[in-house]
């Protein structure tokens, strides 16, 4: 399977603490690649790198296409999701609470819309070109939501959603700008059982059906241990391990520096 | 009642005769008056006295009064259930709207007066609308959106004057330079949020005043522009006796000579304004750059990781609301005949931020209702002279206690998949 995304020598430096120090890891396509590690370790951090938020201090991180590679340091904030195509959700839910489900979701295709309304002239003309083109995206949405089962609450505010579709409302806007590479920070935060075996189920679907990778932070090791190909496991900024999910769970370092042991 | 809620409540009115006597002491207490040379005080604490008892009494009958509460609640519901009705029939409610504003200057009751009230509540209407986008869909707090409505009636009077052009050639021309300006105050501003973006975009209304007040060589600084072309009908100018090769209105529609035919043609012009700005924030709320505005209201990062242009999203924003203020400036330009920087001071900027708030966040009939409320009751009590603005807080102050989130704050999403539901 061929890489998709590739990291190499990233560190980030706040000052005088080291949040990520010299971190290498392949992630690949088709795969759900999961960073692990105690809290503090730099995860989150990773995230914000590779999205834009923040500019490494130092280290390349590489999106493949087909045959060339694209340097993510290159852009910053909006354009990560608009050029690189990386989408990302984040650890404390970031909705738009007072617009509706359907709302949220062609916001994602804003860009898309905006060429389609002629930047707001052929909206204005109420032309049927973009007519057509705003029927298209609702009925992404309209697909997303089939799929995670809220489209009786289509028109409803996102905010008076429950915790868990909300969760599940923030993966599907995401997928709505049809990345390649979907960052998920801890989407198991705060679910009960039967929620986050939905979203393993969600995330497989995505996982082999849209051909999209996977990059995830979690600390709810059902939800890792389930559905990782691959894993990499962080402590104070540094790699500490990687490998599969089976290796992680029985490796030494790991259960020292994360997981502990069973009384 | 109870004899220990009685003295509870007997305190309580001390209480509040001993605040009152802090605030009435010195502004009705000691009265300055001029006696030839200088200026002596003449304390007049009887009238004092008369004012704090009455608080007292009055605090003390609120207290025992139990039916208080309900009574408020009686207020409170008939409010809410006003303002459901509006939403329901939010169509027809504005129809009828428009309908009356465009029968209303051929009433019986339609005087001078009430028809210039009626223009400065659309003026003023026209401006929250404006306003509306910037603050209400994009939710950038903006404090110096008077700089706009100054921009852009400078513009239409120093264009119109030097120039000589109609109105109908730089009314476009006032709004492409407020655009201007407000893609100027847009830039330095794309990083601020919140309190931060407030204080730059007041200070940014208070450097346009005083580079109005300054630059006399092209303003004419504090003592204004004058002689500023009224507006004419479609050709046909609103005077009693025109100039020679000219037809005025009343002689080409056979019609007696009256000032209130310019009145009445500046209503209807203000109108079509302000229901052009609604009719296209109405329209712009539900594309994509309007759902755009929305959405960074709500949470700019979330916005960023979509892949929306922040810095595009925010200066359209800006440049169209901008553009909407100079509309209404040139008009107010040409409705004086006549502009200073007086006219463009902080406290406008106040009024028409507390219209768009006040009438709840993004409503469009809420600032409608806003402006009405706030301007007729400022009106109203124009006799009392500068104790009007008391009669302006004291509608503000209904407003918060009454409906906190503004008078019509429910949001209906700009397109749905379900169609109407009822």
């Amino acid at each position: 399977m061929s890489n998709l995304l590739s990291v190499e020598n990233l560190t980030m430096k706040f000052g005088g603490l080291t949040a990520i120090d010299d971190l290498s890891f392949d992630a690949k396509n088709n795969q759900i690649t999961s960073i692990i590690g105690p809290n503090g370790a730099g995860k989150t951090t990773v995230f914000n790198c590779l999205t834009g938020f923040y500019k490494p201090t130092n280290g390349q991180m590489f999106l493949h296409k087909e045959d060339s590679k694209i340097s993510l340091r290159k852009y910053t904030d909006f354009k990560i999701a608009y050029v690189a195509k990386v989408a990302r959700t984040f650890q404390n839910i970031r909705l738009f609470p007072a617009m509706s489900v359907l709302e949220n979701l062609l916001v994602a295709q804003h860009n898309e819309l905006m060429v389609a309304s002629g930047y707001s002239l052929f909206g204005l003309l109420n032309l049927k070109t973009y007519r057509d083109k705003e029927k298209l995206a609702v009925d992404k949405a309209r697909y997303w939501l089939d799929i995670i089962g809220l489209t009786h609450r289509a028109d409803d505010n996102a905010g008076d959603l429950p915790y868990g579709d909300q969760r599940k409302l923030e993966i599907v806007r995401a997928m709505c700008i049809e990345p390649r590479l979907l960052c998920l920070d801890e989407p198991a935060a705060g679910l009960n059982p039967k929620e986050s075996a939905e979203l393993n189920k969600l995330l497989k679907f995505i996982k082999t059906e849209k051909q999209t990778g996977i990059l995830l932070i979690e600390h709810d090791m059902s939800v890792v241990m389930g559905i990782s190909d691959h894993v990499v496991v962080l402590n104070y900024g540094k790699k500490i391990f990687e490998g599969t999910a089976d290796q992680t769970k029985n490796s030494k370092e790991v259960i020292e520096a994360y997981l502990g042991v069973d009384e | 009642m109870e004899k220990k809620d009685i003295i509870q409540s007997f305190k309580d009115s001390l209480f509040t005769g001993l605040i009152a006597l802090a605030l009435f002491g010195p502004i009705v207490g000691l009265r300055t008056v001029s006696k030839g040379e200088g200026l002596f005080i003449t304390p007049q604490w009887g009238v004092v006295f008369l004012l704090v008892g009455l608080c007292i009494l009055g605090r003390f009958l609120i207290n025992i009064n139990s039916a208080r509460r309900k009574e408020f609640k009686i207020f409170s519901t008939l409010s809410s259930k006003f303002s459901s009705i509006t939403e329901d029939k939010a169509k027809h409610f504005a129809i009828t709207g428009i309908l009356f504003a465009v029968v209303f200057p051929f009433l019986p009751f339609t005087d001078r007066y009430f028809m210039d009230v009626a223009i400065m509540i659309l003026t003023y209407i026209m401006l929250g609308w404006g306003l509306n986008i910037v603050v209400g869909l994009a939710g950038l707090l903006d404090l110096g959106y008077v700089a706009f409505y100054a921009v852009g009636a400078y513009s239409y009077a120093l264009i119109a004057t030097t120039f000589g052009w109609s109105f109908w050639i730089c009314l476009p021309l006032a709004g492409v330079f407020a655009a201007f300006f407000g893609i100027l105050l847009g830039f330095p501003v794309l990083r601020l949020r919140g309190d931060y973006l407030a204080i730059v975009t007041l200070g940014f209304g208070e450097i346009i005043r005083i580079i109005l007040i300054n630059w006399y060589e092209v303003t004419n600084g504090p003592d204004g522009i004058t002689g500023i072309p009224r507006p004419s009908f479609f050709g046909l100018p609103f005077k009693r006796s025109p100039d020679e090769g000219e037809t005025s209105f009343h002689l080409f529609f056979n019609l007696e000579y009256s000032t209130m035919h310019r009145i009445i043609f500046l209503y209807y012009l203000i109108l079509v304004l302000a229901l052009i700005t609604n009719y296209f924030t109405l329209k712009i709320r539900k594309l994509p750059v309007g759902r755009a505005w929305e959405a960074l209201r709500e949470d700019e990062i979330a916005c960023k990781s979509l892949g929306v242009n922040p810095t595009n999203t925010k200066l359209t924003a800006f440049a169209i609301g901008a553009m909407f203020g100079g509309f209404a400036g040139s008009f107010f330009a040409t409705r004086q005949a006549f502009i200073s920087p007086e006219s463009f001071t902080f406290i406008e900027s106040a009024i028409i931020v507390a219209i768009v708030v006040l009438g709840g966040m993004g409503s469009q009939t809420g600032v409608v209702l806003a402006s009405i409320f706030l301007i007729g009751i400022t009106e109203m009590f124009r006799d009392l002279e500068q104790f009007r603005m008391i009669a302006f807080g004291g509608a503000m102050v209904l407003i918060m206690v009454f409906k906190p989130k503004g008078i019509l704050a429910n949001r209906k999403p700009t397109i749905l998949m379900h169609g109407d539901k009822k």
